[in-house]
């Protein structure tokens, strides 16, 4: 496949391995000088790309516009940047994605000395709830070795209702965590209902659980305790008052499963053709018929069981001449 | 006296798929069919509510993208086509099935209702949109707006500058359409995240509609459950779905559209016929595809029995008598528990209507009548008429949600999508950044502008993501995020290098050519 990389003006970057799976993309530091918008026509640059070998190729220079530009055709790998961005998925659990570059690696194993040997790349997430974070002041946090190569996770946080940060890092050897980049911050959906109440809003607990329950379809029986929460989450979550969408092709009406896989239909459709003259007048079972322009004339009609009388009669257009065919046809199925 | 409300809300959304570049495209599909079965139906329902002088309240989301196509000169003159072709079709049917005249009776049913949509279409001059707006001006239907390209915001939590030319530009597009702003949104899936409301009330938005959980989780805990409206810490009021009314549709258990008398959706003649006799009719690449003509009902079982149309239109009044008891029982025990009148919010997907559910706007006319000739204890309302008549209401901050698969975003970001998001939010910094470095700007580069805007929302729709996660349609799917992003990446490069390439930019314009009056500013 051949493809033109991305324009990056002033910036070299470094070809990535084409791997099959998801990698971060290594990029060198941008060390080049700044070009000129006329010399950029003989600057080589490659782009790293997901499952792509990368060519390099030449960029037109603005003198030779009436060339056509070559689209890009795959989506860059990776940006060049150190980042991380997390996104809640549901009350438990966040997504978090990142790129880091060679150059943040190069730079703490130069200033990490022997510790860069050993060391591992982890996701330190920091529980940030109801502070303002500075690095040093979350409630707690725990470490999950990506390995390498991932640019991806799912992480269970354990607990609805927080607010999260994540750093992408190395733990080094020595137990030293070195930030390469820090996430935003998000904050997880509660499961339940709230416990804060509104002074002027107040509202008995058994009312409460009761319209809770109620919304969630429950009508008027809806349990009171605890064990109505949990019915509600399991009702709520098990998705079928879920939107289908007209894409999905799916109905969410429901869909009687077959008994066995394995089935035959068979149905049986009787052609009835013919010709006369084009100006004739042709009736089948007393209905007219429109013919075509050389006067024939075909008709297809879904065959049930039992006898079809046909009968086909046509007329001369001068209304002298009448000539009838009737065929007889019995279907059965056995 | 009425004691409590009833606000119908149904989401008419597709995603933008038009396709200049082939002469018949499979995906288009999805709006031909969504026009004949759900969208002239409810306009010929709301035609004949009116004729009848019955009083009733819709309340709508016609999506941005939706409207788009519905407006489309291309787009149109492809519906013509399509419906001309479904109605030779349907003579061809009609002769067919004489020998048979159970299906006989439904072959001229289809073809009647084809002539129908033909003729509606070609009244409002191949516009739908007129035909809606002119029911608004009754004031019997209130038409919501939605993100503009339907884009799932609690995914763009990390770049509100997108959340915000989402909501801009779906505000503009509805006031240059309807030639009035929109006073509610439908926020793309039920999708909230606490914040957004402040965009929206940016944006002049009054109220928005959120799942059961997003009040019910709400902080402080909302003293009415869902049967009242939140104001937000903004001001912007949020409306929250009841899930007693939403199973008793849809419900894929329990819900009235399974009915063995309803019609069967999954035995099509796209399918059943022979395949010589109905090549010139399904997709040119010979891909058998729906024509909408359907003989079975659901029957219950794999030995599917002819279609009644009476005896489903039965089933549908029935079906209608029965919600409408069980609101009314609803609306009574909540008024007595809340001292107040309560209001049942029952959002549906439009398309569920007519396309999914053959008999929905049978089901609906059935309901809006027995609602206004029938009873007292329920009024149909629509939100900003509940709000003007309750302007007190608790200021609750409601929780993220969604009325997706799970509650939340799960649907959005899963295995076989969350490798999106890197893409679409770097896109979308990149745009910040070229709405920031060009304040003010003309010519070509603002078409450029406007057209990398265009593209970005265009990669944004939630429906994409959507579905890559149920696994049908997944390349084109796949394909549109890809195309789009790396339309916007080229021309965020060209924009930076200035050196737009013209024909290019044309080309795209010309394809992707929503939003004419988009303005790449809002992303900011």
């Amino acid at each position: 496949m051949k493809m033109t990389p991305l324009r990056k003006k002033g910036k070299g970057i470094k070809k990535a391995k084409a791997r099959k799976t998801k990698k971060t993309a290594r990029r060198a530091p941008s060390a080049k000088p700044k070009l000129t918008q006329a010399s950029r026509g003989a600057v080589k640059e490659t782009l790293a790309v997901q499952q792509l070998a990368v060519e390099k190729s030449k960029f037109s220079t603005p003198f030779t516009m009436t060339a056509p530009k070559a689209t890009l055709t795959e989506l860059p790998a990776s940006y060049g940047k150190d980042k991380i961005v997390i996104q809640v998925r549901d009350p438990w659990w966040i997504h978090a994605y990142w790129e880091t570059t060679q150059a943040a690696l190069e730079r703490i194993k130069r200033e990490s000395g022997a510790a860069f040997f050993g060391a591992r790349k982890v996701l330190r997430v920091y529980d940030v709830s109801n502070i303002i974070f500075d690095g040093k002041n979350a409630h707690r946090f725990f470490d999950i070795d990506v390995g390498p190569d991932a640019t991806s996770w799912y992480i269970d946080t354990g607990s609805p209702g927080a607010s999260w940060c994540v750093d992408i890092g190395l733990l080094l050897s020595d137990g030293r965590f070195i930030m390469i980049a820090r996430s935003n911050v998000v904050h997880t959906p509660l499961s339940g209902p709230s416990s804060v109440m509104d002074e002027e809003w107040m509202i008995p607990e058994e009312m409460f659980a009761r319209l809770y329950g109620m919304g969630f379809g429950f009508g008027k029986s809806s349990p009171l305790g605890k064990a109505w929460q949990e019915r509600m989450r399991r009702a709520l979550f098990s998705g079928i008052l879920s939107s289908p969408g007209i894409t999905s092709g799916a109905s969410p009406v429901k869909k009687m499963p077959k008994e066995r896989k394995f089935w035959l239909v068979v149905n049986t459709e009787l052609i009835v053709y013919g010709a006369t003259e084009p100006d004739a007048r042709v009736y089948v079972q007393g209905k007219e018929i429109k013919l075509r322009q050389d006067g024939t004339f075909s008709l297809r009609y879904a065959l049930p069981d039992g006898k079809q009388v046909i009968g086909i009669k046509a007329h001369s257009a001068d209304g002298l001449e009448e000539r009838s065919v009737t065929p007889v046809v019995t279907k059965e199925t056995k | 006296m009425n004691k409590g409300y009833l606000c119908i809300v149904l989401h008419g959304h597709l995603p933008f798929v038009r396709h200049p570049e082939h002469e018949d495209f499979l995906e288009e599909d999805w709006l031909y069919e969504a026009i004949t079965e759900t969208y002239i139906p409810l306009i010929l329902m709301c035609e004949k509510l009116l004729r009848d002088k019955v009083d009733f309240r819709l309340t709508m989301t016609l999506s941005p993208t939706l409207i788009s196509m519905l407006e489309d000169d291309l787009l149109q003159t492809r519906y013509l086509n399509h419906i001309n072709k479904l109605i030779e079709l349907g003579h061809k049917e009609v002769e067919r099935t004489r020998w048979q005249p159970e299906f006989h009776r439904l072959a001229n049913m289809y073809m009647v209702r084809f002539y129908e949509c033909r003729d509606l279409f070609q009244r409002y001059r191949r516009n739908l949109i007129t035909a809606f707006k002119g029911i608004q001006e009754t004031g019997k239907l209130e038409i919501i707006t939605c993100g503009a390209t339907h884009g799932y915001f609690p995914l763009m939590d990390a770049v509100k500058p997108s959340v915000r030319a989402q909501v801009k530009t779906a505000v503009a597009h509805y006031a240059n359409t309807f030639g009035l702003k929109p006073r509610g949104i439908w926020l793309p899936e039920c999708g909230y995240i606490p914040g957004d409301d402040e965009i929206l009330k940016e944006a002049g938005l009054k109220y928005f509609i959120s799942d059961a959980h997003g009040v019910l989780h709400g902080t402080p805990r909302p003293k009415y459950g869902v049967f009242a409206p939140v104001y937000c810490k903004s001001g912007v009021a949020c409306f929250a779905r009841d899930l007693e009314s939403s199973k008793q549709v849809w419900s894929s258990i329990e819900g009235y559209p399974g009915d063995y008398y309803y019609r069967e959706f999954y035995r099509d003649v796209g399918f059943d016929l022979d395949y010589d006799y109905i090549r010139p009719y399904i997709h040119p690449d010979g891909i058998r595809v729906n024509m909408g003509i359907k003989y079975y009902r659901i029957t219950g079982s794999e030995n599917k029995q002819p279609y009644n149309a009476e005896a489903a239109s039965e089933k549908a009044a029935e079906h209608a008598g029965n919600f409408m008891f069980n609101r009314q029982q609803q609306v009574e025990y909540l008024y007595h528990l809340m001292q107040k009148k309560p209001i049942i919010v029952s959002p549906y997907d439009a398309e569920l209507f007519g396309h999914w559910w053959y008999e929905g706007p049978q089901w609906l006319d059935f309901l809006i009548r027995k609602i206004y000739f029938d009873q007292d204890t329920i009024r149909m309302i629509n939100p900003s008429d509940y709000l003007q008549e309750n302007p007190r209401n608790q200021v609750v901050t409601p929780s993220l949600s969604s009325w997706g698969w799970k509650g939340y975003s799960e649907m959005w970001i899963q295995g076989s999508n969350d490798w999106i998001y890197r893409h679409l939010h770097e896109a979308s910094e990149k745009m910040t950044e070229l709405a920031k470095n060009f304040p003010d700007t003309n010519g070509l580069r603002k078409r450029a502008l406007n057209q990398a805007l265009r593209e970005l929302l265009l990669a944004q729709s939630s429906d994409w993501a959507f579905i890559m996660g149920t696994g049908t349609h997944v390349s084109y799917a796949v394909k549109r995020t890809k195309d789009h992003l790396l339309n916007f990446l080229r021309l965020y490069e060209d924009i930076k290098a200035d050196s737009i390439d013209e024909l290019w930019l044309a080309g795209i314009e010309s394809r992707d050519n929503l939003f004419p009056d988009i303005d790449y500013r809002t992303h900011q």
